[in-house]
């Protein structure tokens, strides 16, 4: 038995013992509710065995989490989506809806999705298309004027705020400084030396900043999930806190 | 100093774990106050009070479980201000994983102020669909949601009887831990409609948000686990964010120790380094 082997052998020997104890002292209870318990802490070392190394147990894990995560949003898109919002309101078309309005518009997007499902077929391919055409039409025509009304033109007018003597006046300095001068980073056509290259640079270190404020808010996001998974297993698993 | 450098990464683990685990068995205490974009939300939900009695408050779940250590404490923070003050609340989700969850923050925090389903707060489930339904929700609320999550007519519920439309919400909660803020929510409800929008959010989102609160787009912005313990604290009731803050604040300082570290290793070796190397020149001219 080579040492990997060992550690692993050791860390199920561990996760057992502890659950022995545990259920022995009465802290955890034959029950569905308990056995979720162990399930879950059992596969979050499993899970956390990862930084040791690769192994077999961590690869159980990840497979379990990928097979259950797909069977839930399955489920959930069957019951709410397929079932809730399809078949149900198809079984039942003549009854006006809460709204008033009459539910036969529905065959409409039904058709439309049954189309895609011709791609299905290389003879009937080019049924999709109609269904496509209608959804890439319907999201342009919905995304772009909300898109450049939200995203582009309130942004502008944010920034291009009348610079006041104070500390509120220096912010709109700063972020109109930054705006510029990652607009002039990020322009091509000239070449990025003397004053293009000066500004450019100035945005370099604009951006740099937003970098480290991302990666900075990452590490506690993350720390943040971990910290929730410990608070599980000492409190909810090892009851010691 | 080069053995610093080489040093394995599983003592970093290590260290971080007891970062982690040591501050949430002992306890100690750590002043928490709140920054302004969570102090903006506290304060527009309190100016929606008292203009209204009890003001419509539209709260969307748009959160998984891999979020939930940082969502689920934010989510029940904010449940308990808006309980405490005797809003109406409308909850539903955009994301499929949602509805779990915010069943047990709506359960638990109704349970704590004695809200009665129906008449204090409702819950609509799951609607697939995103943008859509909101768009849909602006045209007509009764379409969008005939019935609530466990199958009841909106028209035979209080808090519902009377909405016509998103135009009467009075306030717009969105838990978010993905695009939902961004690019649902801004551009189709609170651009189109105008209400007064606040989020809820990762840390990793929360950068992001930030231009939409200096725009005005947001009305305010809760972060991460920092920004649920700030809320914790604004409501005066500390909870799991409130003990993570511990275990967060010890962990960030180990990790600035790593980085400190590890760069004054990375300079101090490149030194030394470089000045051999000018050692061998010089031997070999």
């Amino acid at each position: 038995m080579n040492g990997s082997r060992a550690v692993l052998a050791a860390l199920v020997a561990s996760f057992v013992a502890v659950n022995v104890f545990l259920l022995a002292t009465g802290r955890l209870s034959v029950s569905w509710g308990d056995a979720g318990t162990i399930a879950a802490a059992g596969l979050s070392l499993a899970l956390f065995s990862f930084l040791y190394q690769d192994n077999p147990l961590f690869r159980l894990a990840e497979h379990v989490f990928v097979g259950v995560a797909a069977a839930y949003i399955f489920g959930q898109y069957w019951y709410q989506v397929l079932y809730g919002e399809l078949l149900t309101r198809l079984a039942t078309l003549n009854e006006p809806s809460a709204a008033g309005a009459s539910g036969w518009w529905l065959l409409c997007p039904t058709a439309l999705g049954l189309l895609m499902l011709t791609r299905l077929s290389p003879r009937a391919a080019w049924l999709s298309r109609i269904a496509f055409a209608f959804f890439v039409g319907l999201g342009a025509g919905f995304t772009i004027p909300r898109y450049v009304s939200s995203f582009l033109l309130a942004q502008l007018e944010s920034t291009l705020q009348p610079i006041t003597w104070d500390w509120h006046g220096l912010n709109l300095l700063l972020i109109l400084v930054g705006v510029l001068s990652v607009l002039v980073y990020f322009f091509f056509s000239l070449e990025h030396r003397g004053a293009v290259g000066g500004v450019s640079r100035i945005g370099v270190y604009f951006l740099m900043v937003s970098f480290g404020a991302s990666f900075g808010y990452t590490v506690m996001a993350r720390l943040s999930l971990l910290i929730g998974r410990i608070t599980f297993l000492l409190r909810d698993w090892l009851h010691v806190m | 100093m080069e053995r610093l450098l080489r040093l394995d990464r599983r003592v970093i683990f290590a260290c971080v774990f007891l970062g982690v685990v040591v501050p949430l068995l002992v306890e100690f205490h750590l002043p928490i106050g709140a920054t302004p974009p969570v102090q903006a939300v506290y304060d527009a939900l309190e100016r929606q009070v008292e203009a209204k009695q009890r003001p419509l408050v539209l709260v969307c779940f748009s959160y998984g479980a891999s979020t939930e250590p940082e969502m689920q404490p934010m989510a029940r923070a904010l449940l308990r201000h808006l309980f405490g003050r005797n809003a109406r609340v409308l909850a539903m989700c955009l994301w499929p994983e949602a509805p779990g969850m915010a069943q047990e923050a709506l359960q638990t925090t109704a349970a704590e102020f004695g809200r009665v389903y129906g008449r204090d707060y409702v819950f609509l489930g799951y609607k697939p669909g995103a943008s859509s339904v909101i768009l849909n929700m602006g045209q007509s609320f009764a379409d969008t949601f005939p019935a609530d999550a466990s199958g009841t007519r909106v028209d035979s519920l209080e808090v519902t009887r009377s909405i016509r439309n998103l135009g009467s919400v009075d306030l717009v909660i969105d838990l978010a831990a993905g695009d939902s803020v961004e690019y649902w929510w801004i551009p189709y409800g609170q651009e189109k409609f105008g209400f007064p929008l606040v989020a809820g959010c990762t840390a990793v989102m929360a950068p992001d948000l930030y231009p939409f609160l200096q725009s005005g787009q947001l009305t305010g912005v809760v972060g991460g686990l920092a920004g649920a313990a700030e809320y914790e604290s604004l409501v005066g009731s500390p909870g799991a964010a409130t003990a993570g803050m511990r275990a967060q604040s010890v962990t960030h300082v180990i990790i600035v120790l790593f980085v400190l570290g590890g760069n004054a290793g990375y300079l101090l070796t490149r030194r030394r380094h470089g000045m051999r190397r000018d050692r061998e020149g010089a031997g070999e001219r």
